[in-house]
């Protein structure tokens, strides 16, 4: 991947230069000189106007900011953060009073709303009493499952990766491939699969396959085996070489040589890519099903979409605190596999 | 005076002919320029020549790391070929002056890789070696010096010498006709390099296994060798047994300068 910058040995000559002469100077000068030309086309002095604004609003030195105006108003409808289910009692067909789900509980409640009397023409009240299901952790656990979903969504798709990236990688390494024009039409294709974002591939795949997590998997999956294709391929071929001789002295055809002397050596880069890969379609998972491809991010369009934020909150939470412990789990993964 | 391939074909006493093989490098290197020699069954024999004399390519052509551009090659009775090469490697075995171990696994998968051409392919790509041959890794891993608890370490972490001891019993796991073995000991230290070749002649011996070996030491290659070919230049200058070795032939094999020349490196 990264290669050294080998100095060009033209002429030796007896003497050592500093490292920066007038030719790097120019180059800071145009590469600055572009740098603000860029930031200009997108906004970077409105943004540190609005950012100024909101740090001086903090401290009490301007009057309310436009930053901090939206920043507190989500933050306040995002709280408190909905941990249970309310149905209306009516709506709700199959419900056995005598056989309450856990913790269910039913509620009444009395609400007076005003009615326009025909003869008097007068308003006059009307108690209306609705009754509604409560389940105390109902949303918590409905948000917990899909979660699991995601989850699920993401181990599929990271399985579905490895298994189309490993022989990939065999056919993309240049030192394994069975033929030239093999190696080529592989790269091409891992390239390819790499350069369409999941978001765009899983709009595509929901038209494809419906709304759900198969969509979700392909996305992810195709995606990532383009990753790891990549990466499991040049690993092959910066593998060491003497190992190789040997089997291959010995007889061995590729494939023993690949299982037997390279393999092991690129089982541990191996393990941190397909880690990372997992670590990443988790955060994918939940961005593709925005789109309609399945887990937590089809719940959480849907309720922002009907402007239920405190729901939004629940979902914002159960993110976090997942992405925090898959980074916890895969880092003792790590250690103890390699 | 007969030539040794003559005297070598006759017999199937003969584990290795050379017949006027060359070898030129794409970048114009003459590595081999007509060599022809032939060697017996059980002999050490040891290649000896200065850097860039061919001694690798020559051990390389035997087993068709490197594929001659002329001659013949005959190795345990079949003629080296494309066809005939997957036969031959099966029963070459192979010591590398770095060892060529894998570093990451441990010393006796490293072994048992020595049969890693010689197992159904499902075994080879699940490592589930069949017991008699696990047996015999480990008794082979006792064998050439290390100890049982070796066996799980891996190889990266043992010093040369046990490296290059691992990389034997890798050599004789599955019983070869010929052994070859390039600067096996130009990686380790003078008193290390004398057991690793005292193990090499015995471990060869019990099984009657042939041996051909190159050093740039001349007084290892008198004291370990049955046969010494002197390589120049591509070509076999020496071809004798140690006692014929004397201080012209070595001057021959190394050029003027030697041994003066070594002595004003030492000082």
């Amino acid at each position: 991947m990264i290669r050294a910058i080998r100095p060009r040995f033209r002429e030796a000559a007896a003497r050592l230069d500093p490292p920066y002469d007038w030719r790097t100077a120019l180059a800071v000068l145009v590469v600055g000189f572009c740098l603000i030309l860029s930031g200009q086309r997108v906004e970077l002095d409105r943004f540190a106007a609005l950012t100024g604004e909101a740090i001086l609003a903090q401290l009490g030195l301007a009057e309310e900011s436009q930053v901090g105006r939206g920043l507190g108003r989500m933050i306040r409808s995002l709280l408190p953060i909905a941990v249970e289910e309310r149905r209306e009692l009516a709506r709700l067909s199959e419900i056995d009073r005598e056989n309450l789900p856990w913790l269910a509980r039913i509620e009444r409640v009395e609400t007076t709303r005003y009615e326009l009397d025909r003869q008097t023409l007068q308003l006059v009240p009307v108690v209306e009493t609705k009754e509604y299901l409560v389940e105390p952790f109902g949303y918590l656990l409905r948000v917990l499952g899909k979660m699991l979903e995601t989850l699920e969504i993401a181990l599929w798709a990271t399985i579905l990766s490895v298994l189309l990236s490993g022989p990939l990688a065999i056919l993309a390494a240049a030192n394994y491939t069975p033929h030239r024009s093999v190696y080529l039409a592989a790269r091409g294709l891992v390239s390819f699969l790499r350069a369409i974002p999941e978001l765009v591939s899983a709009l595509f795949l929901v038209l494809a396959f419906g709304f759900g997590p198969i969509a979700g998997i392909l996305a992810l999956g195709l995606h990532a085996a383009g990753f790891l294709g990549k990466f499991y391929a040049e690993d092959i071929e910066a593998a060491d070489k003497k190992p190789q001789e040997a089997l291959l002295a010995l007889g061995a055809s590729k494939l023993r040589v690949l299982r037997s002397a390279v393999l092991p050596q690129v089982a541990p880069s191996y393990v941190a890519y397909t880690l990372y890969i997992l670590d990443r379609n988790v955060r994918m998972a939940t961005v593709v099903g925005l789109v309609g491809a399945g887990g937590i991010g089809q719940e959480l369009k849907g309720r922002y979409d009907l402007f239920e934020y405190d729901h939004v909150g629940t979902i914002l939470v159960v993110i976090f605190v997942t992405v925090f412990l898959l980074d916890q789990l895969s880092a003792r993964l790590r250690a103890r596999l390699l | 005076m007969t030539s040794p391939v003559d005297q070598a074909t006759v017999g199937e006493r003969v584990v290795l002919a050379f017949h006027e093989v060359r070898k030129t490098f794409p970048d114009g290197t003459r590595a081999l320029d007509g060599v022809s020699f032939a060697v017996p069954r059980g002999q050490f024999c040891v290649l000896l020549g200065p850097s860039g004399s061919g001694k690798s390519t020559l051990l390389r052509c035997v087993n068709g790391l490197v594929a001659p551009d002329a001659g013949t090659i005959e190795v345990i009775g079949r003629r080296s070929s494309p066809r005939t090469l997957p036969g031959i490697r099966r029963r070459v075995a192979m010591v590398h002056q770095h060892f060529n171990l894998v570093e990451r696994a441990p010393v006796g998968i490293n072994v048992l890789t020595g049969a890693i051409a010689q197992v159904p392919a499902w075994r080879a790509l699940l490592h589930w070696f069949p017991e008699p041959l696990r047996n015999k890794a480990v008794a082979l891993v006792l064998r050439v010096g290390l100890e049982p608890q070796h066996l799980h370490r891996r190889v990266g972490e043992l010093s040369g010498g046990q490296q290059q001891r691992v990389g034997i019993a890798r050599a004789f796991l599955c019983d070869p006709d010929l052994l070859l073995a390039d600067e096996p000991v130009a990686s380790l230290d003078p008193s290390t390099a004398q057991d690793i070749l005292s193990l090499l002649r015995e471990a060869a011996r019990e099984r009657s296994a042939t041996v051909l070996c190159s050093l740039h030491q001349p007084e290892l290659a008198v004291r370990f060798a049955d046969r010494i070919l002197g390589l120049r230049a591509g070509r076999i200058i020496f071809d004798g047994p140690p006692e014929h070795l004397d201080d012209a032939a070595l001057a021959r094999i190394y050029g003027h300068g030697f041994p003066t020349d070594r002595l004003e490196l030492a000082a």
